[in-house]
């Protein structure tokens, strides 16, 4: 019992000179059990390769030049949807927020839309564009779109009435409204929306570039299915986990606290 | 000379749930000249803060007129201030920029402004705070930003609705304290709703009841300035003017 607890003070004081690590070490068993399972030969190596094996893979695919680009493909794709998303989904969520007629008109249009998810949009965009960068790119955009929306909406919605009358009679207008309390107090919100949008694009966009593509980390899974490369499959499910990790709990996370909580904008 | 005038002004408006039209506000003519700090008193749903808030244009009236010099106003205006319960503080601009948010809108440079907003700050004692947020201060400081941030903008007529309801009993006897004094120092036009007896005649020059969206009556207070509670407690002309003022306020 006494060591238990001399371990968790051990870890606790580690982890707070060393932040990285508190991400690195719950990931020690896991790996453990992998590489048990994998040289215990339960199944065959080429159903199921070790660790050892994935990182050969890793560095004869960086190597080749091949992981570089993919992921760089995959990544560019993600960003432009998420941006076109983004400069679609604030000015809809704002229009919608503000205005109560805004709000009834589109948002049983927009609930109705949400639930047909992406991946059943394929079909149809396939005939409409074929199979490219457009159809990529719809997917995207409609994935980001929705999170996006919904959240700005909410932070629209939960700015304190005062707040804008308050600017109103200290002289701003109706735009400036809009531009100094409106849009700042939905931003926490709006980050929100972001981060949820960009999880669901991730995801997405991998689906998609199994079906579609002919670039990409989605692709390079789909492709080494034909080749029958379980290494590289499982290579790829790594990168997605630990790339969707570094953007999540390294840029977004922080970057929604920091607006939500400096500003106690719970109190206010 | 800037004058508020209410004439005959009158809220009607309908509700939905009981299916009628209800009548806030009957009615009321009221003249607040320029200088002057009024006291509008009475119980919860006389209609005070909709009086408020028609003056201050978040809200249309629907009979009457609403005049400042003359003028009939419509819809919200940097003329007429507003002290809010909640104090409505912008929560993602500082102190100063808070304060210096009226003249920014007026489109005073950022130099100019910012010596505006430090001069106010100064005024209520919280020069020390100018670059802090507003959730790092505590109630009472707060609400004396959104005074100093009302002011600074120099309205006509400053309204101010239970501006001290939200703070703690000690705090809101020195925040009256110190707007009598701000009054006396730069003598704005006030109009202070309140539901607070004794705040009301502590800082007024006429104290006015309102009850069931109507004027009561109304009472001119002579106290002596500058109006310490220490001193006003143990005061009888206070205690009599408190009392006769609560009596109306209690059969209303």
């Amino acid at each position: 019992m006494n060591l238990l607890l001399q371990m968790w003070g051990g870890y606790a004081r580690m982890t707070r000179r060393w932040p990285a690590l508190a991400a690195v070490i719950p990931f020690i068993p896991v790996v453990a059990l992998w590489t048990i399972v994998a040289e215990a030969g339960l199944f065959p190596r080429a159903f199921f390769p070790g660790p050892a094996d994935v990182v050969r893979s890793f560095v004869t695919l960086t190597y080749k030049g091949i992981l570089p680009d993919y992921l760089q493909d995959s990544l560019i794709r993600l960003f432009v949807g998420a941006s076109v998303g983004m400069a679609l989904g604030v000015p809809l969520g704002i229009l919608i927020g503000t205005s109560r007629w805004a709000h009834r008109i589109c948002w049983p249009v927009l609930l109705f839309f949400q639930a047909i998810g992406d991946i059943a949009w394929l079909p149809i965009l396939l005939i409409w564009f074929g199979f490219g960068l457009t159809t990529m790119t719809f997917v995207i955009v409609y994935t980001v779109l929705f999170p996006v929306v919904l959240n700005t909406v909410l932070g629209v919605e939960s700015v304190p009435r005062d707040l804008g009358r308050a600017a109103l009679c200290l002289g701003a207008s109706r735009a400036r409204v809009l531009w100094e309390v409106t849009l700042p107090g939905a931003l926490p919100n709006i980050i929100t929306g972001l981060r949820n949008g960009l999880g669901y694009g991730w995801r997405a966009l991998i689906a998609v570039e199994m079906i579609v593509g002919t670039s990409g980390i989605g692709f390079m899974m789909f492709d080494a299915r034909r080749a029958g490369s379980t290494v590289e499959i499982v290579l790829g499910m790594i990168i997605l986990g630990l790339l969707w990790y570094v953007v999540d709990a390294w840029i977004l996370a922080p970057l929604e606290r920091a607006t939500g909580e400096r500003w106690g904008l719970v109190t206010s | 000379m800037k004058t508020l005038s209410l004439r005959n002004l009158g809220k009607t408006y309908f509700d939905p749930y009981a299916g009628a039209h209800v009548t806030a506000v009957h009615d009321v003519s009221l003249d607040v000249q320029q200088g002057e700090f009024v006291s509008v008193v009475g119980p919860s749903g006389c209609g005070k803060t909709t009086i408020l808030n028609m003056i201050a244009g978040f809200i249309p009236h629907s009979k009457g007129e609403i005049l400042l010099d003359g003028t009939p106003v419509n819809g919200p205006g940097p003329e007429r201030g507003v002290v809010f319960q909640s104090f409505a503080l912008f929560p993602w601009k500082t102190v100063l920029d808070n304060v210096g948010f009226g003249p920014k809108m007026r489109g005073v440079p950022k130099a100019e402004r910012d010596r505006i907003a430090r001069d106010y700050l100064a005024l209520a004692g919280l020069s020390h705070a100018a670059n802090r947020y507003p959730n790092e201060l505590s109630g009472g400081m707060q609400q004396r930003v959104g005074v100093v941030r009302a002011l600074a903008n120099e309205p006509a007529v400053l309204l101010m609705d239970e501006p001290f309801a939200a703070v703690d009993a000690q705090t809101r006897m020195t925040l009256q304290e110190e707007l009598t004094r701000i009054w006396q120092d730069r003598k704005p036009t006030v109009l202070f709703i309140t539901h607070d007896v004794g705040e009301a005649v502590f800082l007024a020059n006429r104290v006015v009841v309102l009850s069931k969206g109507r004027i009561l009556d109304e009472v001119a207070v002579d106290l002596p300035r500058p109006r310490v509670w220490d001193q006003l407690v143990d005061d009888d002309e206070f205690k009599r003017l408190s009392a006769q003022v609560l009596q109306m306020v209690r059969a209303a």
